[in-house]
């Protein structure tokens, strides 16, 4: 068994990332999978990209662009952004 | 005045940039010095500089150490400065080099983590060869983080630096973790704006002249107030690699949050008489051909471009004022005042929360109050202390940089513990018989104002049901100016007949920098009335202290050198000693009522 390498891009774990510690994976290319040093996580690329998507849903506002900050004691007012949308 | 937003582009052209020496896990070496890793650093500086200036912004170039000893980049430096206006000022980030490790004999690479000798070496080495290739010496400087001995040390050696980067907003425990305990950058504490630091401690606002370094000084990036509290500081700031690291971008690439970051900064403007401030602070590694994280380069250099375009587009609109950073230092000293505080009525932008901080600072205390928690006070820093807090090698702080909480409850816990103890937070209690109901249970959002030369912010109505009735609170603090006190009145909205309530507003404290808490042995509890004074030394016992019609209640607190006073509307007073588990203290002053409200003080004093 050869040591591990980085892959193509320099993929984080997900399952770190959510508890925000940012922990580079490493390839195994004999099992062809990333693989986390400090927890369980292991995945194919796909699977690695999946989870990232994964991720992002604790930003509910991610797409949404600031119309109005309001009145101190109201909600912003936001819209879903279209592409490329300044 | 009218709304000025100013906004700093500064680009650090480093040859060995931090982030790309350790090239780990692809079976390379270090890359320190090698010339493919110069030239790609080359390129993208010069990338970053033409990106600024064809959406019209002049940048300050932040030259490093490694850059003196490149002729292109002193060429650059000097055409640009020609064409565009921009700055050239010198950088004490990007120390690491070939020449400085040969030089130096250290992988140390923080400045203000050196000894105090070593500092000064440095600094006048950097000083001294960046004089060489310019023939004058910077106006500008900075550094992740510049403790009070190098900001002393620049000012008197070199008098033509008006300004300097010296702090990352709430870079500490959290960024620590973030980065699998390796990273010792705390520089929790300080000021997220514009600030003139104290001689004594540079976390710490000047309180008048005699106190100013000299120096006006800028956090490195703007953050967002909510986001880097609550979790990782380095996702969300205006640097598009803290977006892109935060994974805050959509399939297509865009990054609306980003601007919606810069726009809430510019809102600040309506609490800060009018004038509001962002920075941008990028070096080339994070924008390497190799791409950065999950990001390939191709979305790496769209980020920056669009944060240039969008910073443009509102210089266009007439929206934004770009200078540089010894431009902005003239024009803050031209327009703010030393007691002036900072206020920051931040809403959350990106989880899609109703969650609202009311963030204040002066040369008092630095102060976070939580409307998502009914106000409850959820950070609290004596700046009164002017802590003489030593950084570096040969200190008592190596490498902790942080100015000390109070109350931190995210650290510290704060209103939810697991089934015993209590966490520090500052809040109020309610009780109708049996029944208690604590205002950081109550959700609701906040209105600035001003009353003079005071600054108050006023809670929505909250509602408390209890059994048989509803009662509604509304609280407003008052931030009285150039004192340190903040006045907290809760009053009664509805007519509740003869029903009495009881008001507990109370203080749970702690100190430290960290999430652990040293020894407190050394504070002192007092409590006194009109008749009598009670005092405790603190050993971890558990007594409870109390006194009818209390004058003050008061910890006292050696290892931060602060007093911590409450004072005001009351029937009784008390002081609570923590234990080993919840190692904490509590100051509380209660007050029955039926109607009215109750005002207390809370002071913060220096401790000597």
């Amino acid at each position: 068994m050869s040591q591990a390498k980085k892959g193509r891009l320099n993929y984080r774990c997900p399952q770190c990332f959510n508890r925000d510690i940012d922990m580079d994976l490493f390839f195994d290319e004999d099992k062809k999978e990333y693989y986390c040093l400090r927890c369980c996580f292991h995945g194919t690329e796909e699977e690695v990209l999946a989870q990232n998507e994964q991720c992002k849903h604790k930003y509910h506002d991610m797409e949404q662009r600031v119309d109005s900050f309001n009145k101190d004691d109201e909600p912003i007012k936001t819209h879903k952004i279209k592409k490329g949308e300044m | 005045m009218e709304n000025t937003f100013v906004v700093n582009i500064i680009h650090r052209p480093e040859l060995s940039p931090e982030y790309a020496e350790k090239v780990n896990g692809r079976g390379k070496k270090s890359g320190v010095g090698a010339k493919s890793l110069n030239d790609e650093s080359l390129e993208i500086f010069k990338t970053q500089q033409r990106l600024a200036h064809e959406n019209g912004l002049k940048t300050t170039i932040q030259i490093t150490y490694a850059s003196l000893f490149s002729d292109d980049i002193i060429r650059i430096a000097k055409e640009d400065h020609e064409k565009y206006g921009d700055e050239i000022a010198v950088s004490l980030l990007g120390l690491p080099c070939k020449e400085f490790k040969e030089k130096y004999k250290t992988k140390d690479f923080c400045i203000w983590m050196f000894s105090l000798e070593d500092k000064k070496r440095i600094i006048d080495d950097v000083f001294g060869m960046f004089f060489e290739k310019f023939g004058f010496y910077p106006e500008s400087t900075g550094s992740y983080f510049l403790d009070a001995a190098c900001l002393n040390y620049i000012h008197e050696k070199y008098p033509t630096v008006k300004c300097a980067i010296a702090t990352c907003w709430e870079e500490g425990p959290k960024a620590y973790h973030t980065c699998n305990n390796s990273w010792y950058t705390f520089l929790d504490g300080g000021p997220w704006a514009t600030w003139i630091p104290s001689k004594v401690n540079s976390n710490c606002p000047a309180v008048d002249q005699k106190d100013d370094c000299g120096i006006v000084c800028i956090p490195h990036l703007s953050r967002d107030l909510i986001a880097c509290f609550d979790g990782n500081g380095s996702n969300f700031g205006t640097h598009p690699q803290n977006v892109i690291r935060g994974m805050i971008y959509n399939k297509d690439g865009d990054l609306p949050y980003l601007y919606n970051l810069v726009d809430e900064y510019r809102n600040l403007a309506k609490y800060n008489n009018g004038l509001s401030y962002n920075m941008m602070f990028v070096g080339p590694g994070w924008m390497n051909k190799a791409g950065r994280w999950e990001a390939p380069y191709e979305l790496l250099y769209k980020s920056y471009k669009n944060g240039m375009e969008y910073y443009g587009k509102l210089k266009k609109e007439g929206k934004l004022i770009d200078m540089t950073m010894s431009e902005w230092a003239t024009y803050y000293r031209a327009h703010k005042t030393y007691k002036e505080p900072e206020c920051a009525l931040w809403k959350d932008i990106l989880y899609g929360s109703s969650k609202e901080y009311f963030w204040y600072l002066d040369p008092y205390l630095r102060t976070c109050l939580d409307f998502n928690q009914g106000g409850a006070m959820i950070d609290l820093r004596p700046y009164v202390a002017k802590l003489d807090w030593k950084v570096g090698i040969g200190t008592d702080h190596i490498y902790d940089a942080s100015y000390p909480y109070l109350i931190q409850a995210n650290y510290r816990a704060g209103y939810f513990t697991h089934y015993a103890g209590a966490g520090t937070v500052k809040s109020c209690k309610v009780t109708y018989g049996t029944e208690e109901v604590d205002l950081c249970l109550e959700r609701c959002r906040a209105t600035y104002s001003k009353d003079g030369l005071d600054t108050i912010v006023t809670s929505d109505i909250v509602d408390i049901d209890f059994s048989d009735f509803t009662l509604k609170v509304q609280s407003i603090f008052r931030f009285k100016y150039g004192t340190g006190e903040i006045l907290i009145t809760r009053n009664i909205m509805n007519d509740i007949g003869d029903k009495k309530v009881t008001f507990d507003e109370y203080f749970t404290g702690a100190f430290g920098t960290t999430e652990y808490q040293s020894d407190m042995s050394k504070i002192k509890l007092q409590i006194e009335n009109k008749i009598e004074s009670k005092n405790v030394d603190f050993a971890y016992k558990c007594r409870i202290v109390s006194l009818k019609d209390a004058k003050v209640v008061r910890a006292i607190i050696p290892d931060v050198n602060t007093i911590i006073e409450m004072s005001g509307d009351n029937d009784l007073g008390e002081f609570e000693e923590g234990h080993a588990f919840s190692p904490s203290y509590r100051l509380s002053l209660k007050k029955t009522l039926s109607k009215g409200g109750l005002t207390t003080c809370l002071k913060l004093k220096k401790e000597d």
